[in-house]
């Protein structure tokens, strides 16, 4: 412990100064008398030098090459989402041929972005994300917010966590929007999730009014997006409940390709996906008392799910074919 | 709050549980401190490196007179304010004895404070009382329930003594009293079951989970308690590092394999060892390593000031000190 240690005398510092000083002395001697020169002949050329010099760190360091090891507070990891990024430019250009609208509706700064719920895997909170972030080059990457179930689902979980996927729930959404991150919510949660394919794009009860609360508490603008595409990618034919028990599922999905082709059967189709930014709901007239107000907020969140059943219908009416 | 009867410097501390590693490093930087300052220690037995300086008191909190005994100590050396830090580091299977020593020796503690007049209370806790949840938030709040796990009976012991205080604190507004819940402290020179943990040769991991993880260097621990019981800090504080890291991240710092058993096996595999060691299914010990309890310390942060160590340099001083990394 460094209060039990008595502080070293004057003497002592001088003497400490001193040295310092002679050895700064004999390095400027040692640099005068051997300049550095132009490598010898025959001497290795700097690249080589320098390549071996980063092989021999590579393999110093093999298997943590390619880690950063840092993680933002809701364990963001840059690194990985760097990696996974060619993944994801592939699934959002190529595989789902994803076409964001109307993003000229975001606002600049951190806003709340509202979106319907389609499939078990949370690939649209991906895509959206995705969207906005390359709506505009200064434009941060969004959070998307996960069902509690998936974000504690094994294996699944930390990859989540990693690509920017956190647990649903208010002092999260609040918190990303106070340090500056835009928030993509699902408010439709598991119900929305486990909708079956005969119900798709009919929205379902947005929760207990959460989002609207969190909006005007946090002073952010609510951004309606109706995602498109997303509810045939995972075709639910049926859902099994007493073998989802046994793994910790709230449903098992029976779908046209799972589980009958095993886990390739969880792929999602290539179906053409179109995500609508709608207009910014307007609450700047509302004060912050407005929370209290129970009717209203109701009232709001009621509207929320109307803007986005009418931007996802208006997608549905645009689209010519499911494959687009 | 200042103002009253001059509780805002206290010139006596007494300070519970002297033997353990809290006990004995607050009593240290007390008594560093000058001249002014009286620091009594309590224990059931006299620590095998007694500070010169501080006036040792024979109590065991166990014994069902404690607080009378405990109340005259205090009473009669006219101590202000008190650190009660007579917690076991790590559960052992005794349950019984855990019970008693941290549940009824608080008791006795609280019990003495308000007979003796004390007019400052620290009491040690843990962020671990949160309890690991699926559903918890990313960053506990102090306002959060104290959650708990069934299958932890120390976790479980002291929400029982949080709860009793609570209670206590309602009927005593006279006592200033300040709750310093700690995460899992690392450093050179902590030693606790968490540390055995992360010591071992090849560290078991859940498969498929990897939670992030939040510390504090030992130091920024005691720091805090310094500070509560030099000043007024009414309230309850989480003492955390700044920082995040994944589990697998950590144990890649300190150059360590994990061995990754699914679930079921594990718990199945540690439960001999596991009630062996602490009387507690392993869940008790691996759930913490399995769901998030990360505590939100800004209120720590502002009372007490910045930490030194964030989580991972909290880490890497353990690492460091125990000479574990074996590359770069």
């Amino acid at each position: 412990m460094s209060e039990g240690r008595t502080p070293p005398t004057t003497g002592a510092a001088e003497e400490r100064d001193e040295l310092r000083e002679a050895l700064d002395g004999l390095r400027r001697e040692i640099r005068a008398r051997f300049p550095r020169t132009q490598p010898r002949p025959g001497a290795p050329p700097p690249e080589l030098e320098r390549l071996v010099g980063e092989l021999r760190r590579r393999l110093a360091t093999f298997g943590m090459v390619e880690r950063s090891g840092e993680v933002d507070e809701f364990g963001m990891d840059d690194a990985a989402l760097r990696r996974a990024r060619p993944l994801l430019d592939f699934l959002f250009d190529s595989y789902w041929r994803v076409s964001a609208q109307g993003a000229e509706n975001l606002p600049d700064g951190p806003c709340l972005l509202v979106a319907n719920r389609s499939g078990l895997l949370p690939y649209d909170g991906l895509m959206v994300a995705h969207a906005v972030e390359r709506s505009a080059a200064d434009r941060g990457r969004p959070r998307f917010l996960v069902a509690d179930w998936l974000m504690t689902l094994p294996f699944v979980q930390p990859y989540l966590a990693r690509l920017g996927g956190v647990r649903a729930c208010r002092e999260n959404a609040e918190r990303l929007l106070a340090t500056g991150h835009s928030v993509v919510a699902f408010p439709e949660g598991v119900k929305g999730a486990a909708k079956v394919f005969r119900e798709r794009y009919r929205l379902k009860r947005f929760g207990r009014g959460g989002v609207v609360r969190v909006a005007l508490e946090s002073g952010v603008p609510l951004v309606p997006v109706g995602v498109v595409g997303a509810e045939e990618a995972h075709p639910i034919l049926f859902k099994l409940h007493t073998p989802a028990r046994a793994v910790g599922l709230p449903f098992l999905p029976v779908t046209p390709t799972f589980p009958w082709l095993g886990p390739l059967g969880a792929l999602p189709l290539p179906t053409k996906w179109v995500l609508r930014f709608g207009e910014p709901l307007a609450m700047e007239h509302l004060d912050p008392e407005a929370v209290a107000d129970e009717l209203l907020i109701s009232r709001l969140t009621e509207e929320t799910r109307t803007r986005i059943q009418t931007l996802v219908e208006v997608g549905l009416a645009d689209r010519v074919s499911v494959w687009g | 709050m200042v103002s009253e009867g001059g509780v805002s410097a206290p010139s006596i501390i007494a300070v519970t549980g002297l033997g353990t590693f809290l006990g004995r490093r607050l009593t240290d930087r007390l008594l560093a401190r000058g001249r002014s300052l009286r620091v009594l220690g309590l224990d059931h037995r006299r620590p095998f490196r007694l500070s010169e300086g501080v006036d040792f008191h024979r109590v065991d909190l166990t014994e069902p007179t404690a607080d009378g005994r405990l109340a005259e100590i205090l009473s009669r050396e006219r101590v202000d304010a008190i650190v009660h830090a007579a917690f076991r580091t790590q559960p052992t299977a005794d349950l019984e004895m855990d019970h008693e020593l941290e549940t009824i020796g608080s008791l006795h503690v609280m019990n003495a404070c308000a007979a003796a007049k004390v007019r400052r209370l620290v009491v040690a806790s843990s962020t671990m009382l949160y309890g690991p949840r699926p559903d918890n938030p990313n960053f506990l709040s102090e306002e959060h329930p104290l959650r708990g796990h069934p299958h932890a009976h120390n976790v479980q012991d002291r929400v029982e003594v949080e709860t009793l205080l609570a209670d206590w604190r309602r009927r005593h507004p006279d006592t200033e009293v300040t709750v310093l819940r700690g995460c899992w402290v690392f450093g050179p020179a902590y030693w606790d079951h968490v540390v055995r943990y992360f010591s071992l040769p090849v560290v078991p991991m859940l498969l498929g989970y990897d939670p992030l993880m939040q510390f504090v260097h030992e130091d920024d621990w005691v720091h805090a308690f310094e500070r509560a019981i030099l000043a007024p800090h009414p309230g309850v504080y989480n003492v955390v590092g700044r920082g995040v890291l994944p589990l697998s991240t950590i144990l890649r710092l300190a150059g360590r394999r994990p061995l990754r058993l699914p679930t079921p096996l594990l718990y199945r595999m540690a439960s001999y060892p596991s009630q062996g060691q602490t009387g507690d299914a392993p869940a008790g010990f691996y759930d913490y390593l399995r769901y998030l309890w990360v505590a939100d310390g800004r209120r720590g942060w502002d009372a007490f000031g910045e930490p030194v160590y964030s989580t991972k340099e909290a880490w890497m001083s353990f690492v460091s000190s125990r000479r574990m990394r074996r590359y770069r």
